[in-house]
C-alpha cells in the first residue's frame, strides 16, 4: 500500500464524560471503499465529522491525505463530505445547483460528470428545473450525493448515503461509487446500515462495537481484524 | 411561544382517557387540565406586564403629535388651515389607510386563523370540536383587529382634523367615538372576510391583491397630494363636508359588514380544513418564534421559500466566472427572477419622502434619516440570500469549496450596488417632492451605499439565533446578546452612512459631505470584508 487516504492512530472520542469512540485504528488506501457500520449511537457519524475535520478528537491522531483534517478551502476541494442534505440556494433549479458545484471547482481536474449525466444518472429530469424546495426527502438526497460526484474530489465521506433511497437505486448508487468514483482512484468511507448496499459497492466493512473497531471485509464475510477493543 | 412538556402530554393523554368512551372530551376541559399542571412564573406575569407598559408609553409618545391636533387650538385653525399643510392631511390619511391595507395583507399571510404549535400538534387532530378549538385563536384575532381599527380610525381622524367643519372648538367626542368604531367595523369586516378565505386559495389571493391595490393606491396618492396641492385643496375641500352623518353612517355600515362576515365565519368554523390550520399554524408559529427575537432573516428566509414552492423555472447555463463570482452569481441570478420583488423595493422607496411630510411634519429630520439607513439596509439585505443560506448551514459552502475572503468580497457587490440604487432612488424622491432642496442629492445616495450595504452583510452573516441566549438565566432588563449582534449591524450602517445622514437630518448639503461620505463608505465596507475574512476559516 502507498502512502493511506486516511490513517486514524488511537483515536479516541468523548462527549463530555461518555466516550465514544476508543482507541480507534483505521487506515483507507486509495481507491478503496470503506464502510463503517455498527449500531445507532456507536460513533459512525463521529468518526466521520473527525475525518472531515469538524471534530477534534480527545486523544490520537487523524491523517487525511497526508495531513490533519482542517476545515479550509483547500481541504474542501479534495474531500467531498455529505451528511446532513445542504440548505439549497433559493432560486436556483437542481441542474443550475450542480452546474454551479461544478464551475466553482475550475478548472476541473479529476474524476466527476456533468450536470447533464447526473441529472439523468440521478433520475432527476423531471425535477431540473424545479426548485430543491419542491422535491421529496428521496429526491434531495439524490441530489446531495449528486452534487458530490458533480466536482473532482479526492476522497468521498458519507453518512448514511442510503437513507431515503429506494433499494433499485441503492443497487445503481452502490455500483456508481464502485465503478466510476473508486475505479477512478477516488477513496469512500461511508457509514451505513445497510449490508446490502455496502456489499454491492464491494466495501471493506469496518464494524464499530462498544466504542471500538472491528475489520470485516463484506466480500467474504470474514473477520479481518482482531476483535474489537474495549472501550 | 408555549409548548407543552412531557408532564402536559401525558396530562392531555389524561384529560382524553377520563373522558366518556362516546364522547369526545371537551377543548375546556382539556386546556383547564393543562392549565393546572403549568406554573406561571412571576417573572412571566412580570416580564409581560413591563412589556406592555413599555409599549403603552412609546405608544402615547408616538400618538400625542397627531392626537394634539383634535383639540381646542387646531379647531380654532380649522377651516383656515394655519400652520398645518394641506399636503401633510392627505398624505397622513392615505399613510394611516396604506399601513392599514399593509396589516391587513399581513394578517392575511399567516392566516388569520392558526393555533399554538401545541395546539397545533396535539388538540388539532383529534375527535375535539373544531369550532370549539378554534373559538380562542378566533376571539384575540377579533381583539387585536378591532384594537388596531379602532386606532387606525382615530389616526385618520387626527389627519383629517384641521379640515373638518366642525366648528370652532375641539373635535365633538361623537366624531371620535364614531371613526373608533368604524375603523374597528372596517377592519373586523376586513379580517373576518380573510378567515373565510383562508381555505379558498383563490379567494385568499384575491383579497391579498385587493388589499395590496389600496395599499399602493394610498402611497401614490399621499406622494401626489404632497406633490400637487391642487389634489390636496380638492380632498381637504372633501374633508370639509363631512358630518356627523356621514361619519355614522359609515361606522354603521363598517360594524354591519363585521357582523355578517362574522356570523358567517361562525357558522364555517365547525369544518374548518385541519390542512389549512397546520399549514398556516406552522408558518405563524415561526414567524412569531422569528418575530420575538427580531429575527427578520428569518422572517425573510420563510418568505423567500414560500414564493420558490411550486414554481417551475427555466435553468440557464451558469456564466463562465472565477469561481467566488460564479458563486456570487447565485443571488444575481436569483434577484433576476423576482422582478415583482424588484419593483416593491423600488416603491418602498417612497417611505423616507410619505415619512418625512406625514408623521414629522417636517422638510427633513432624523424621521427621515432613520428611514433612509433602514431602507438602505433591507434593500441590501435583499442581495444576501445565499450568504445568508451559508451562515445558516456550512455544508453547500463546503462542497462549492470556495475560499470564504474571496466569497465574501464578490458577494459584496450586489448589496453595495442594491443599497447604493436604492438610497439614490429615495434621496431623488425626496428632491423631487421637495422635502429636500436641490438635485445634487441622488448623488449622495450613490456614495453612501457600500457603507449601508456593510451592515447588511454583516447582518446576514450574524449567527442564527440561538433561544438560549433569551433564556431564564438571562436577568430582566438585561439585553440578549444577540440584539446587542443586530444592533452593531446597524451601527456599522450608521457610521458607513454618516456624513449622508446627517446632511438629509439637517437638509443642507455641501461640497465636504461628499468628501467625508465617499472614503468612509470604502473605509467601513472594505474594514468590514477584511475583518470578516480575517475571521473565516
Amino acid at each position: 500500500m502507498g502512502n493511506p487516504v486516511v490513517a486514524v492512530r488511537g483515536m479516541r472520542m468523548a462527549y463530555g464524560s461518555v466516550v465514544v469512540l476508543a482507541d480507534i485504528d483505521l487506515t483507507v488506501a486509495a481507491g478503496e471503499v470503506v464502510a463503517v457500520t455498527g449500531v445507532n449511537g456507536v460513533g459512525k457519524s463521529t468518526l466521520l465529522t473527525c475525518l472531515a475535520g469538524l471534530r477534534s478528537p480527545a486523544a490520537g491522531t487523524v491523517s487525511v491525505l497526508a495531513g490533519p483534517p482542517r476545515d479550509t478551502p483547500a481541504f474542501w476541494r479534495a474531500v467531498a463530505f455529505v451528511a446532513d442534505q445542504p440548505t439549497w440556494y433559493p432560486g436556483l433549479t437542481v441542474r443550475e445547483h450542480l452546474e454551479l458545484i461544478r464551475r466553482t471547482h475550475e478548472p476541473v481536474r479529476g474524476w466527476c460528470l456533468p450536470a447533464d449525466d447526473l441529472i439523468e444518472i440521478f433520475g432527476l429530469p423531471a425535477r431540473a428545473d424545479a426548485s430543491p424546495l419542491d422535491m421529496s426527502s428521496g429526491q434531495r438526497q439524490r441530489l446531495s450525493l449528486a452534487a458530490a460526484l458533480a466536482r473532482p474530489s479526492s476522497l468521498l465521506l458519507l453518512d448514511e448515503p442510503e437513507q431515503s433511497l429506494d433499494p433499485g437505486f441503492r443497487r445503481e448508487l452502490a455500483a456508481l461509487l464502485r465503478d466510476g468514483y473508486a475505479g477512478h482512484g477516488g477513496t469512500v468511507v461511508m457509514a451505513t446500515h445497510d449490508p446490502v448496499f455496502a456489499l454491492a459497492a464491494g466495501a471493506r466493512e469496518v464494524r464499530l462495537s462498544d466504542g471500538g473497531i472491528e475489520d470485516t471485509d463484506v466480500a467474504h464475510g470474514e473477520p479481518t481484524a482482531p476483535p474489537p477493543v474495549a472501550g | 411561544m408555549r409548548l407543552v412538556t412531557a408532564d402536559q402530554a401525558g396530562a392531555l393523554q389524561a384529560a382524553a382517557d377520563t373522558a366518556p368512551v362516546d364522547t369526545a372530551p371537551s377543548v375546556r376541559a382539556i386546556r383547564s387540565f393543562v392549565r393546572g399542571r403549568r406554573r406561571r412564573a412571576w417573572e412571566d406575569v412580570y416580564a409581560v406586564g413591563f412589556a406592555i407598559v413599555v409599549a403603552l408609553i412609546y405608544l402615547s409618545d408616538l400618538l400625542s403629535d397627531p392626537l394634539s391636533r383634535l383639540g381646542p387650538a387646531s379647531g380654532r385653525a380649522a377651516g383656515q388651515a394655519a400652520g398645518q399643510a394641506a399636503s401633510q392631511a392627505v398624505a397622513g390619511a392615505a399613510l394611516v389607510i396604506g399601513v392599514a391595507a399593509g396589516l391587513l395583507m399581513l394578517v392575511q399571510a399567516f392566516g388569520p386563523l392558526a393555533l399554538s404549535p401545541a395546539d397545533s400538534s396535539w388538540l388539532l387532530l383529534s375527535p375535539l370540536d373544531r369550532r370549539s378549538l378554534l373559538r380562542r385563536p378566533t376571539a384575540t384575532v377579533a381583539a387585536v383587529a378591532a384594537l388596531t381599527g379602532l386606532l387606525g380610525g382615530v389616526l385618520a381622524l387626527t389627519m383629517a382634523g384641521p379640515y373638518l367643519h366642525h366648528g370652532s372648538l375641539a373635535l365633538p367626542a361623537s366624531w371620535l367615538v364614531l371613526s373608533a368604531v368604524g375603523g374597528a367595523g372596517i377592519f373586523l369586516a376586513v379580517v373576518f372576510a380573510a378567515a373565510l378565505a383562508q381555505p379558498h386559495p383563490r379567494w385568499r389571493a384575491r383579497l391579498r391583491r385587493s388589499c395590496a391595490a389600496v395599499m399602493v393606491i394610498a402611497l401614490v396618492g399621499a406622494v401626489a397630494g404632497e406633490r400637487w396641492t391642487g389634489l390636496s385643496d380638492a380632498i381637504t375641500t372633501e374633508f370639509a363636508r363631512t358630518t356627523t352623518g356621514t361619519l355614522g353612517v359609515v361606522a354603521a355600515v363598517s360594524v354591519a359588514l363585521a357582523a355578517l362576515a362574522g356570523a358567517l365565519g361562525w357558522l364555517t368554523l365547525r369544518r374548518f380544513p385541519a390542512s389549512v390550520l397546520r399549514a398556516d399554524s406552522t408558518r405563524t408559529g415561526t414567524a412569531l418564534m422569528a418575530a420575538a427575537f427580531l429575527n427578520v432573516p428569518l422572517l425573510t428566509w420563510i418568505a423567500e421559500d414560500n414564493h420558490w414552492r411550486g414554481r417551475l423555472l427555466t435553468s440557464r447555463r451558469w456564466p463562465g466566472l472565477p469561481p467566488a463570482m460564479a458563486l456570487a452569481w447565485a443571488d444575481w441570478r436569483r434577484l433576476g427572477r423576482r422582478p415583482a420583488l424588484l419593483t416593491v423595493l423600488a416603491a418602498s422607496a417612497l417611505v423616507p419622502a410619505l415619512a418625512g411630510a406625514a408623521i414629522t411634519g417636517k422638510p427633513h429630520g432624523v424621521t427621515i434619516a432613520a428611514a433612509l439607513l433602514a431602507g438602505g439596509i433591507v434593500s441590501g439585505l435583499h442581495g444576501t440570500a445565499a450568504t445568508r443560506r451559508d451562515t445558516n448551514d456550512q455544508t453547500l459552502r463546503r462542497m462549492l469549496g470556495v475560499d470564504p475572503a474571496a466569497a465574501l468580497l464578490a458577494r459584496a457587490a450586489l448589496p453595495a450596488l442594491l443599497a447604493a440604487a436604492w438610497l439614490t432612488l429615495a434621496l431623488t424622491l425626496l428632491a423631487a417632492t421637495g422635502v429636500l432642496s436641490g438635485w445634487l442629492w441622488p448623488l449622495l445616495g450613490l456614495a453612501a451605499g457600500p457603507g449601508v450595504a456593510a451592515a447588511a452583510l454583516r447582518m446576514a452573516r450574524t449567527a442564527p439565533i440561538n433561544p438560549a441566549d433569551q433564556g431564564p438565566n438571562l436577568a430582566i432588563g438585561a439585553t440578549p446578546p444577540w440584539l446587542i449582534s443586530r444592533m452593531l449591524s446597524v451601527i456599522v450602517g450608521l457610521i458607513g452612512a454618516f456624513p449622508a445622514l446627517r446632511a438629509v437630518q439637517a437638509g443642507h448639503l455641501h461640497a465636504g459631505t461628499f468628501t467625508a461620505q465617499l472614503p468612509l463608505s470604502a473605509i467601513v465596507l472594505g474594514g468590514y470584508l477584511f475583518i470578516a475574512s480575517s475571521l473565516s476559516p
